[in-house]
């Protein structure tokens, strides 16, 4: 019986609403733009979770970066570039330390190097010179053939694994393991691809391309500052491990006691304080407007049931006279502005999906740092947008809803 | 009569209206009984309490003193919501403006007591078409009220009155709207309803109309003035 009323109201609902389509639309608009809000902040807020997420995968959890660069805020670049590199000899020392470290390993970059593959040359490719265990890491993660041997980084073996990117860049065929390309004009065989790692901002992860460190040096020298990733085993052991290899790296540099480190070490959690900032701006400014726009939505669809109810005082007066009830009345009319309210979810929803369709496709294109933009909503968004709009129509409703309820059947057959 | 059903049961009823600071008298002291397959015509002037007492006879209204008992259950001690079973399971109302939705068709029209006493929606349709093709609007039924003539809207109603098969039918000036003509035709279709059983009670000012009805009742400044067997009923043809 009760799901018969339901049905009945909802008919009733859409023939009211119908019946007056322009202003329904209308009325419906403030709750458009909130629920738009509402969709278009959560995208983007899944959006910046997931590349948080990326990025501390590829970071890994349990990794220590000892670098000369802090990575993530917190220092002025012009203080950094005046820190001394992390030569060769300080990593040696700092490898031969005592630490609960599962895995050192070492890294040399050239952030612009070239490459050049039958006969077409590309640019501006970062290399990295490192040992066999980056395997271990998650950003040493072989998609495709493998990496590189211990017996390959003795000897310093001309072969190259490739991320993702660069990889598909320069084989767009996907054909590339086992050919040769030229670095510097040296030979070097495609063994391996990486797989893909999701960007970070501007950090393209997966253009870089991977040589065992002899070989690396043999190519570019072994000047430049070192990065020394420290593979903890575990984010229990964090702690300790980040105390030992302080300890180490300021033996290794020969700072006295009481200097400050002239090294950073940076991890996955850094960047979550910077991502956090981020988050709460889009939260601070997306949830003022959503409030707002619901506030606005709100006080419109009020309005407009007010006037609904007072026009169709007779209509409620006859629906008393044959025996309606006053909870019918008052389901009839909260019915009407959910139903209103939810058409205008819906009506966002198709919005907002092209919207956001539109932007996935358009904006990376210009702003790579974008490229973390979905081309569609989560469906969990859908169904809070939902229930808000349906929160929200009854909200709105009610008073107008009471009122109609609660007219006097002969006062309300006698209405103009 | 005596040994037909008791219907309705009014005793000593009085309506009140504060107007202001001034008190409205709008029955004064009313008592009244009404049996199963009557045809009564409440007359009077207006201002002489018939419209009130329609009200409260239609339970659209409660009285302020005295005791209404309709079929032996207690109106004037009765709520909102119980008031609008009763108005929903016993009471049919055809109203002088006709009073349909009119966005709806007549067959939604028809069925809408029906949705307020929960019966079931194939039901229902089957229970309305039945009840149009009884008032000859077998061919009307997906018409809205702006697309039927007076006198098939007041059949509309007529039709919306009988569905739920009420105690009593209470026609408000049923014919004020129509022209002459249509509205013996309504007033046919009454008798037609009456010998079939249906109680009918008429309020109308118009003595035309109350000849009618076998009793009438004839109402005066809130007091019932004379209460009569109508012996020249008019039988229409």
């Amino acid at each position: 019986m009760m799901i018969s009323n339901l049905v009945e109201s909802f008919r009733l609902a859409m023939e009211a609403l119908t019946h007056n389509k322009m202003r329904s639309l209308l009325a419906s608009l403030g709750v458009v733009i909130g629920i738009s809000t509402v969709i278009l902040m959560g995208w983007l807020l899944s959006g910046l979770n997931s590349v948080v997420n990326d990025t501390f995968n590829s970071i890994g959890v349990d990794m220590l970066y000892v670098d000369k660069w802090q990575w993530a805020g917190g220092m002025s670049w012009d203080d950094m570039r005046k820190r001394k590199d992390l030569t060769e000899g300080q990593v040696r020392d700092f490898m031969e330390y005592r630490t609960s470290a599962e895995e050192i390993i070492p890294q040399l970059n050239n952030w612009g190097g070239s490459l050049t593959a039958k006969g077409e040359k590309y640019s501006g490719l970062p290399f990295v010179g490192t040992t066999a265990n980056f395997a271990i890491t998650s950003s040493g993660t072989i998609d495709d053939g493998r990496f590189f041997s211990e017996q390959e980084e003795r000897v310093g073996s001309k072969v190259i694994i490739m991320g993702s990117k660069s990889f598909e860049t320069v084989f767009p065929k996907h054909d590339g393991i086992g050919k040769i390309v030229t670095l510097n004009g040296k030979k070097f065989e495609v063994i391996g691809v990486l797989k893909k790692q999701g960007t970070f901002l501007f950090d393209m992860l997966d253009n870089r391309c991977y040589l065992p460190l002899k070989a690396y040096k043999n190519l570019y020298g072994s000047l430049g500052s070192y990065t020394i990733a420290v593979k903890a085993g575990s984010e229990e052991k964090m702690d300790q491990v980040r105390d030992e290899i302080r300890g180490n790296m300021r033996s290794a540099r020969n700072l006295k006691p009481g200097a400050i480190d002239d090294f950073s070490i940076n991890e996955s959690k850094a960047f979550s304080s910077s991502i956090d900032s981020i988050r709460s701006v889009v939260g601070i400014v997306g949830y003022g407007i959503t409030f707002l726009s619901f506030f606005v939505g709100i006080i419109g669809i009020m309005n407009i049931m007010f006037v609904t109810v007072t026009e169709r005082t007779r209509e409620i007066g006859i629906r008393k006279a044959v025996g309606a009830k006053r909870i019918s009345i008052l389901f009839q009319f909260l019915f009407e502005s959910a139903t209103l309210c939810l058409v205008g979810a819906l009506l966002s929803f198709v919005f907002c999906q092209i919207l956001v369709y539109a932007a996935s496709q358009i904006l990376p294109k210009y702003i790579e740092a974008l490229s973390f933009l979905k081309p569609y909503l989560p469906i969990n968004l859908l169904l809070i947008a939902t229930v808000v709009s349906i929160v929200v129509g009854v909200i709105a409703g009610l008073l107008p809803a009471i009122r109609a309820s609660k007219l006097d059947p002969v006062d309300a057959l006698r209405y103009e | 009569m005596e040994n037909k059903k008791k219907i309705i049961e009014i005793e000593h009823v009085s309506k009140i209206y504060q107007m202001g600071s001034e008190k409205v008298f709008a029955l004064r002291d009313v008592s009244l009984e009404i049996f199963a397959n009557e045809y009564v015509a409440i007359m009077g002037p207006s201002g002489s309490g018939k419209s009130t007492l329609m009200n409260i006879v239609g339970c659209l209204d409660t009285p302020t003193g005295g005791k209404y008992d309709f079929e032996g259950e207690a109106v004037s001690e009765m709520n909102d919501n119980q008031l609008a079973d009763i108005r929903n399971r016993k009471i049919g109302f055809v109203f002088q403006t006709f009073n349909l939705l009119a966005r709806s068709s007549a067959l939604r029209n028809v069925e809408l007591p029906m949705v307020y006493s929960n019966v079931a929606r194939h039901l229902r349709l089957e229970y309305a078409e039945t009840a149009l093709t009884s008032v000859g609007l077998a061919d009307r039924m997906t018409h809205k009220p702006n697309e039927l003539s007076g006198g098939q809207r007041q059949r509309v109603a007529i039709a919306r009155a009988l569905v739920n098969n009420p105690s009593i039918i209470l026609a408000d000036e049923p014919t004020g709207n129509l022209d002459t003509k249509t509205g013996e035709e309504i007033m046919q279709l009454f008798y037609e309803l009456w010998k079939k059983g249906n109680t009918i009670i008429l309020v109308t000012h118009e003595p035309d109309i109350a000849k009618h009805a076998k009793r009438v009742i004839s109402m005066r400044d809130g007091l019932i003035e004379k209460d009569f067997i109508n012996e020249t009923q008019f039988i229409p043809q």
